[in-house]
């Protein structure tokens, strides 16, 4: 025990004191901010660095020009000379300084059919705001050309927007849960599995490696058992990935903070209606978010992630253990990698299909193969799972894990004193014998 | 009583016999030389001693007792393929090894800072190992297998990897260490070396043990009654005491007779002293690197 206690504070220390996990732990949650934040900024600078788009509206009807009213983007400037027979003429004679030409021609009450010319090119945002500016002053015209008195108020009556609530009947009671936000909750937890398990079992397959090609390995299992070598890794490896989940935990929630605070700053700053109307909505969309979170059971779920997420780790870092034992050096672990891989692909895909269907027979059956089970269940957990199908999933992880782990367990006794000719998977067979 | 009593091991891999049923006696306070050329089964036997792999058939005695997983704390062991963690620091490297075979962490520390001292390796200690040449790298594996006094030291091919200075070091310490009681099993194919520090030797070939006994009963076993004679006369054969031998290319004044069947060495030196001038004589006995190369050649002869 004191031996295994030795062997998880070396593996621990050796990861932990590196400058590239320092590197990686600080560095990741900036990477993910920049690849999110970029791509806003870039966004933002080109609308605001874009002049205004002058366009010309021949409107033939008269009628449907006005629905086109200008905006920061674009400024619309009715051309009331022009008809269809002499715009493209006007048009290509023009000067610079018209970018685009709107044509809307008599019988668009009857065809739909809108032009657009331009010299340049048609950015897609002028296409959809001409579309729907024309669209729903045709549709008014076209209510009204039906004669019937107050058409209009009527339809606007009949109109809504369905607010589904999904009741989930229990023995509890009924209470309301969300959909958009348990799918969201099961895919973040099936993504922060996928990623934890392959991240850190890569690790743990290169430091087995390591120990082959330095040499060092057949000292250290001259003081200890292979196998509390090998335990004291998977455990050293995985509370190496728990330090670092929990620093970015603590940055996430400073970041969050921060950011919270600059912009309740930012919003008394701008003036009073705009606070006003702002904060009213901030409110409206945070207590819905709020009764949602609530409308969650979380202990449960998390609870259960964890064991999901202990048994998949186990399973999966004993597995890369195993095969990185038969190996000399990091680059021939491919022929072992790529199988493993395309099981946890499988299981990523198969939880990303089962958000749609999260009680469906894939899901299902996914939810309880214990190689799919850790990533599929996590998607299927927020949406409450029947307690046979849990014990049943759970039972086989684990048992699978600890039958994994003691074949890995054989296959890294032998293979770490093999050097030199390539294992083959027959191999790997023999020394489980 | 012998202190390591290796009876009857077997080894079996698939496909080959590793160790074919090899007994092997270790006297305390000894260093015994484990014999033998590459792929005669000497790494597979000492794993089985270390407890590294485990024996089909046959037993391991330390002291009297079959050995179990606690009695690796006994036994330092520096493997042929040895390495160290490239990435920790000198000092901290020892300790760990000397912990892992028990030691407690202030023992180790004060262990390794005395070896260190004598190594004259102290301004190392918080170096990161991969910034030490070779020869050091060495020292401080050494170190490593030595820190916890073991009273069983298992060395695999020590000296390869030490210029001849460090080597000349290393052996001293390694008598050193026996003086002080440990008990050495000495595995190499460097056969000088075994002359100048074994006691007793072990042969083995093709998972078999084909030779045994201590070096000097070993020489006196293989002899073959040749003698080198320093003279300034002529001397002519004697067929009823001896015949003469081309000389050696080394030595090549002496004159080398070998004695006939039968013929004791003072009975051909008192013939000899009656009828020449001898200035000297002595008698020819085979190095370690002849009996083993001719002994494994013979067996493989046999194997076929």
């Amino acid at each position: 025990m004191n031996k295994l206690r030795l062997i998880i504070a070396r593996e621990y220390m050796s990861i932990v004191g590196r400058k590239s996990f320092i590197l990686m732990t600080l560095g990741m949650p900036l990477l993910i901010f920049i690849i999110g934040a970029v791509p806003m900024l870039l966004g933002y600078l080109n609308d605001k660095g874009s002049d205004v788009q002058q366009v010309s509206v021949v409107d033939e009807t008269g009628r449907y020009g006005a629905a086109l009213h200008s905006d920061e983007m674009y400024n619309f400037v009715i051309e009331k000379d022009l008809t269809m027979t002499n715009a493209r003429d006007f048009y290509s004679k023009a000067e610079d300084g018209i970018d685009a030409m709107v044509i809307i021609p008599r019988d668009v009450d009857s065809t739909g059919t809108v032009d657009i010319l331009s010299k340049g090119t048609i950015t897609p945002a002028l296409v959809s705001a001409v579309r729907s500016a024309i669209a729903d002053t045709i549709e008014s015209a076209r209510l009204a050309s039906m004669g019937i008195p107050n058409l209009q108020q009527m339809v606007d009556k009949a109109h809504v927007d369905v607010d589904v609530r999904s009741i989930k009947l229990s023995e509890e009671g009924e209470k309301e849960s969300s959909t958009d936000l348990a799918m969201g909750l099961g895919l973040v937890l099936s993504l922060f599995t996928y990623m934890f398990v392959l991240m850190y079992g890569a690790m743990i397959m290169n430091s087995v490696i390591e120990e082959k090609t330095n040499r060092i390995v057949e000292v250290i299992v001259s003081s200890c058992r292979p196998f509390q070598l090998m335990l004291g890794k998977i455990i050293g490896v995985g509370l190496v990935g728990l330090t670092q989940m929990a620093i970015w935990l603590v940055l996430f929630v400073i970041v969050g903070m921060i950011a919270g605070g600059a912009l309740g700053i930012s919003g008394m700053g701008s003036t009073e209606a705009m606070a006003a109307a702002g904060a009213s909505a901030d409110t409206g969309v945070m207590d819905g978010i709020m009764k949602e979170l609530y409308s969650i059971n979380f202990l449960p779920i998390i609870l259960y992630f964890i064991l999901y997420f202990l048994g998949g780790y186990l399973l999966y870092s004993s597995l890369f253990a195993g095969l990185g034992s038969a190996v000399d050096q990091p680059s021939d672990s491919s022929q072992f990698m790529t199988p493993v891989m395309l099981i946890m692909i499988i299981a990523l895909y198969a939880g990303m299909f089962c958000m749609e269907n999260p009680s469906g027979p894939t899901a299902v059956w996914c939810s309880i193969i214990p190689f799919t089970s850790p990533v599929v269940m996590m998607v299927r957990l927020p949406f409450g799972v029947p307690a046979w199908q849990m014990l049943l999933s759970l039972a086989l992880l684990f048992g699978t894990a600890l039958g994994i782990t003691w074949i890995a367990a054989r296959i890294y006794r032998r293979g770490i004193l093999h050097y030199g000719k390539k294992a083959s998977f027959g191999d790997l067979f023999k020394w489980i014998k | 009583m012998a202190y390591l009593d290796i009876n009857n091991v077997v080894k079996r891999y698939e496909g080959h016999t590793a160790l074919a049923g090899v007994s092997m006696q270790v006297e305390q306070g000894c260093i015994y030389g484990l014999l033998g050329p590459n792929g005669a089964g000497k790494s597979t036997l000492i794993r089985i001693i270390n407890r590294i792999l485990a024996a089909d058939e046959g037993t391991v005695l330390l002291n009297g007792k079959k050995m179990t997983d606690a009695d690796i704390t006994h036994i330092g062991y520096l493997p042929e393929e040895r390495g160290l963690y490239k990435k920790m620091k000198v000092g901290d490297h020892i300790v760990y090894l000397g912990r892992l075979k028990g030691m407690t962490k202030a023992d180790a520390v004060a262990s390794m800072h005395w070896w260190l001292d004598r190594f004259n390796l102290k301004e190392w200690e918080n170096k990161k190992v991969e910034n030490l040449s070779k020869g050091m790298q060495q020292k401080v594996q050494f170190i490593g297998t030595v820190i916890h006094r073991p009273p069983l030291l298992i060395f695999d091919e020590p000296f390869s990897g030490f210029d001849p200075v460090n080597a000349e070091q290393l052996k001293v310490e390694i008598l050193a260490l026996r003086d002080q009681g440990s008990t050495i099993l000495f595995s190499t194919h460097n056969m000088s070396s075994v002359e100048e520090v074994c006691q007793q030797i072990t042969l083995l070939n093709h998972a078999q043990v084909v030779l045994t006994g201590s070096v000097a009963q070993v020489k006196q076993q293989h002899k073959k009654n040749i003698i080198a004679v320093q003279t300034p006369d002529k001397i002519e054969p004697n067929a009823s005491l001896f015949s003469l031998l081309p000389p050696d290319p080394v030595k090549k004044d002496d004159i080398r007779i070998k004695l006939a069947e039968g013929v004791q060495v003072r009975d051909a030196i008192a013939w000899l002293n009656e009828h020449y001038r001898l200035t000297g004589f002595t008698e020819v006995l085979p190095s370690m690197n002849e009996i083993f190369i001719e002994t494994v050649k013979s067996n493989n002869i046999e194997q076929q």
